[in-house]
């Protein structure tokens, strides 16, 4: 995602009811898009944070374990407010739309059998398995000059996708190789 | 152990290692709840992600909501969602906190520099393995093709083309 150069902003602190509701929008809205939205909301319209504090939620939340956008609400929600700002942030980006959204699974898998909603689901599968590729391969395009890293890229996606090994392993063996391949790389003078 | 019992903690274990998101860990739930215990089928799997991609809100979650529900009704899905976000929440909260304190600290860039592309490598790989259930055809291969490069080549909101995808689906042409 590109960020616009650092403005000088005086932040406001978020109220929680605030909080509650720019994720429960987030979350609604923002399919595909849930982090540009939230960036929308959390920097450039309510100014809780710079741009750089969102850059870096969005960095930790990306090495961290878990379902990442929820990562951003729960950061979000700790800047501004602390504990029960990271708590209330959660529970407007996933209570809520969550439940709706099981209530309308349901409903669709109910009908199942039925052809129309057998067919719809056989478009849809392959489409959504397509976006996520081309999430991950647009995240990389930022890295594509950077040798190292696409290396460790193709061999995480080989490891898991071809070879079919565990995540763990995967993780396990390549995460030290890379960090260490940094340390000697910047050690170079 | 109840059926529910071990999804829960299997779920809280992989929501805890699912470096890079959920979807990077979906080869591996995969493997658990439809080739070692059998609990979903092939197509419930596929299914679930679709449905859980096209309504919006917390989509893995969701998806994992759904799994729950499959194995044990209402309750195994608020267990099951629960076991998917609450570790990874702790660990944002507690995470992000430690990160605002060592901000300017050196190992922030070399961890920065190393593990992103890794996980972002992951994340392709997450959503290959989805395509090749979800692949059945020449015509869906192409769907999946045709979303991932429409994303990368242009600003098009990623509805449209799920949208433009079921719309194929329902005519039967998929």
């Amino acid at each position: 995602m590109q960020l616009p150069s650092e403005a000088p902003q005086s932040l406001v602190r978020a109220s929680l009811g605030e909080l509650f509701c720019e994720f429960l929008k987030v979350s609604l809205l923002g399919f595909g898009g849930g982090i540009v939205l939230a960036h929308r909301a959390a920097v450039e319209r309510q100014r809780w944070l710079t741009e750089s504090d969102f850059a870096d939620a969005l960095t930790l939340c990306q090495f961290m374990p878990g379902p990442n956008v929820v990562g951003i609400a729960v950061c979000v929600g700790a800047k501004t407010r602390g504990f029960v700002g990271a708590l209330v942030a959660f529970a407007g980006f996933a209570l809520i739309p969550g439940a709706i959204g099981f209530a309308l699974a349901l409903i669709f898998l109910e009908q199942t059998q039925a052809p129309i909603v057998r067919n719809v689901l056989a478009g849809i599968a392959p489409a959504a398995a397509g976006l996520m590729i081309g999430t991950g391969l647009r995240l990389l395009k930022p890295h594509r000059h950077e040798r190292r890293g696409i290396v460790f890229a193709a061999l995480a996606f080989a490891g898991l996708a071809i070879a079919k090994l565990p995540l763990l392993l995967v993780l396990g063996t390549l995460a030290p190789l890379s960090v260490a391949a940094t340390v000697v790389s910047r050690a170079k003078p | 152990m109840s059926a529910l019992g071990r999804l829960t903690i299997y779920l809280a274990l992989m929501s805890s290692i699912s470096f890079g998101g959920i979807p990077p860990v979906l080869p591996d739930i995969h493997n658990f709840v439809v080739g070692a215990n059998g609990w979903l089928t092939d197509r419930d799997f596929a299914d679930f992600f679709a449905l859980a991609q096209t309504i919006p809100g917390p989509n893995m979650i969701l998806m994992m909501a759904l799994i729950g529900w499959k194995v044990a009704g209402i309750p195994g899905a608020i267990a099951s969602a629960g076991a998917t976000a609450v570790p990874p929440c702790t660990m944002y909260f507690v995470g992000f906190r430690l990160w605002d304190r060592f901000r300017d600290a050196a190992w922030q860039r070399i961890a920065r520099a190393s593990l992103a592309p890794l996980t972002f490598g992951l994340i392709v790989a997450g959503g290959t393995v989805m395509a090749e259930t979800a692949d059945n055809t020449w015509r869906a291969a192409a769907i999946s093709v045709g979303a991932a490069a429409l994303l990368l080549a242009t600003r098009i909101n990623p509805l449209w083309m799920l949208g433009a995808a079921a719309a194929l689906g329902a005519l039967g042409l998929v």
